[in-house]
C-alpha cells in the first residue's frame, strides 16, 4: 500500500464539515479508478466520464450516511456500481455486448497491443458479473468482504463469480501450452 | 493437506489466513501440478495488468454550493471540537455540583531539597527521549512499508520478465523451424537442378 500523509478518513472527515478542497483531493485520488472501473462495464469513453462524474456527486451529497470514514473507497465504488448498472439497465441487454473475439494461438509472444486484443477478448468472454468481479479483485485490489459489501452479495457468490471468471481468463491467457518446458 | 483440500485462487489473492497460508506453502513445495497452477494463476494476472489504464478524459472537480454547505450547527455538531466542548461543559458542571461539599486537603510540607530546576530537568529529558521514540518507530514503520512495496515491484518485474524469456525462446524456436525448413526446400531444390542437368 502506498505511504500517504493524509488519509482518506481525514480528508472524508473535512469533506463532511465542508471543505470542498479535502473533497477534491479525495476525487482526485480516485477518478481514475473509478473511471476505469466504469468505463470497462459500460465500454463508452463518453458514458463512462458522465457516470464517474455523477458518481462522485452523489458520494458528496451522501458523505454524511457513511458510517465509516476509514471506508471511503468501497462506498464510492458501491455508488459507481449502481450508476453504471442502471445505465447498463436501461440502455442494453447484457447478449449485445459479448463480441467473442478469439485470443492469438498459444504457443507464441504476443506484441504488446496483441496482448491488449487478447485481454480484451477474454474478458468479453465473461458475463458482464463476473468481469466486474474481476475488475474489484484484480485491477482495485479490493478483498472479498469488501467486494461483497459493493456488490452486495455474500462473500461466498463474489468467490464463486471470481473463481470462474478466473478459470474462463486462465484458459485464454495462460493455456497449459505455454508453460516453459522444464 | 491434498489439492482438493486447499484454496489455491484464494491463496493466490493474499486472502488466505496465515496459519492455513503456511499449509497451502507446504502442500505446494510438494505438488508440481499445483505449482503450475499457480504459475498460470500469475501468467492470467500479469496479462490482465499489462494492459494500461485510461487517463480520465476531463478533471473531475467540485466548486464550493452554498445548497450543499451544512448549516452551521451541523458544522458544529460535525466537528471535533464539540467533544471538547461537551467535555468542558461536563467538567465545570461536575465541579459547581461539588463546591458546596468541597473541602481542601492538608497541603504536604515541601520538600527542603527538591530542586525545581532538576525536576523540570527530568521532564524534559524524558519528553525528548518520547519524542524520539515515536520518531524512530515512525522512521521505521515508513521503510518496512518501502521495502515492501519494493520488493513487490521487483517480483512483478521479475514475472514479466520470465514470460517475455519464455515467449522469446518460442519464438527463435519458431523462426529456426523456418529456416530449417527453407534450408531443405533450397537444397531439395539443388538436388533437383543437379539431376536435370
Amino acid at each position: 500500500m502506498i505511504f500517504r500523509e493524509v488519509e482518506d478518513r481525514d480528508l472524508v472527515v473535512k469533506a463532511r464539515r465542508g471543505d470542498v478542497d479535502a473533497y477534491n483531493l479525495l476525487v482526485s485520488r480516485w477518478e481514475r479508478r473509478v473511471f476505469n472501473y466504469i468505463l470497462r462495464l459500460v465500454g463508452d469513453r463518453e458514458d463512462a466520464m458522465d457516470l464517474s462524474q455523477e458518481a462522485f456527486l452523489k458520494a458528496y451529497q451522501n458523505l454524511g450516511k457513511l458510517d465509516d470514514a476509514g471506508r471511503f473507497a468501497p462506498w464510492l465504488f458501491r455508488i459507481a456500481h449502481n450508476e453504471a448498472f442502471s445505465l447498463l439497465r436501461r440502455n442494453r441487454p447484457e447478449s449485445e455486448e459479448l463480441v467473442d473475439q478469439a485470443p492469438p494461438a498459444p504457443g507464441r509472444r504476443m506484441l504488446p497491443v496483441e496482448t491488449s486484443l487478447a485481454v480484451a477478448g477474454a474478458l468479453n468472454r465473461l458475463s458482464r458479473e463476473q468481469r466486474e468481479a474481476v475488475e474489484l479483485k484484480v485491477y482495485q485490489g479490493f478483498k472479498f468482504e469488501e467486494m461483497a459489501a459493493i456488490l452486495d452479495l455474500p462473500v461466498s457468490t463474489v468467490k464463486s463469480r471470481l473463481y470462474t471468471a478466473i478459470e474462463i481468463l486462465k484458459d485464454a491467457l495462460a493455456p497449459v501450452g505455454i508453460r516453459e518446458k522444464s | 493437506m491434498n489439492c482438493t483440500s486447499i484454496d489455491l485462487k484464494e491463496y493466490f489473492f493474499g486472502e488466505t489466513a496465515a496459519g492455513e497460508r503456511r499449509l497451502v506453502e507446504e502442500h505446494l513445495h510438494a505438488c508440481a501440478v499445483c505449482r503450475d497452477e499457480l504459475e498460470r494463476l500469475r501468467q492470467t494476472k500479469a496479462a490482465l495488468l499489462s494492459v494500461r489504464e485510461e487517463e480520465v478524459p476531463r478533471r473531475i472537480a467540485f466548486v464550493s454550493d452554498k445548497v450543499f454547505e451544512p448549516r452551521w450547527y451541523q458544522r458544529f455538531w460535525r466537528s471535533t471540537p464539540r467533544l471538547g466542548f461537551a467535555s468542558a461543559a461536563l467538567l465545570a458542571l461536575a465541579i459547581f455540583a461539588h463546591a458546596p461539599w468541597f473541602q481542601p486537603a492538608p497541603q504536604p510540607p515541601r520538600q527542603a531539597g527538591a530542586d525545581p530546576s532538576a525536576v523540570e530537568a527530568r521532564i524534559r529529558q524524558e519528553v525528548a527521549g518520547r519524542i524520539d521514540a515515536a520518531v524512530r518507530q515512525a522512521l521505521a514503520e515508513s521503510e518496512t512499508r518501502q521495502q515492501q512495496k519494493t520488493a513487490e515491484l521487483v517480483r512483478a518485474a521479475e514475472q514479466r520478465l520470465a514470460i517475455e524469456h519464455r515467449a522469446d525462446l518460442l519464438a527463435v524456436q519458431e523462426n529456426f523451424d523456418v529456416l530449417r525448413k527453407r534450408m531443405s526446400v533450397l537444397y531439395t531444390a539443388s538436388a533437383d537442378l543437379g539431376a536435370r542437368q
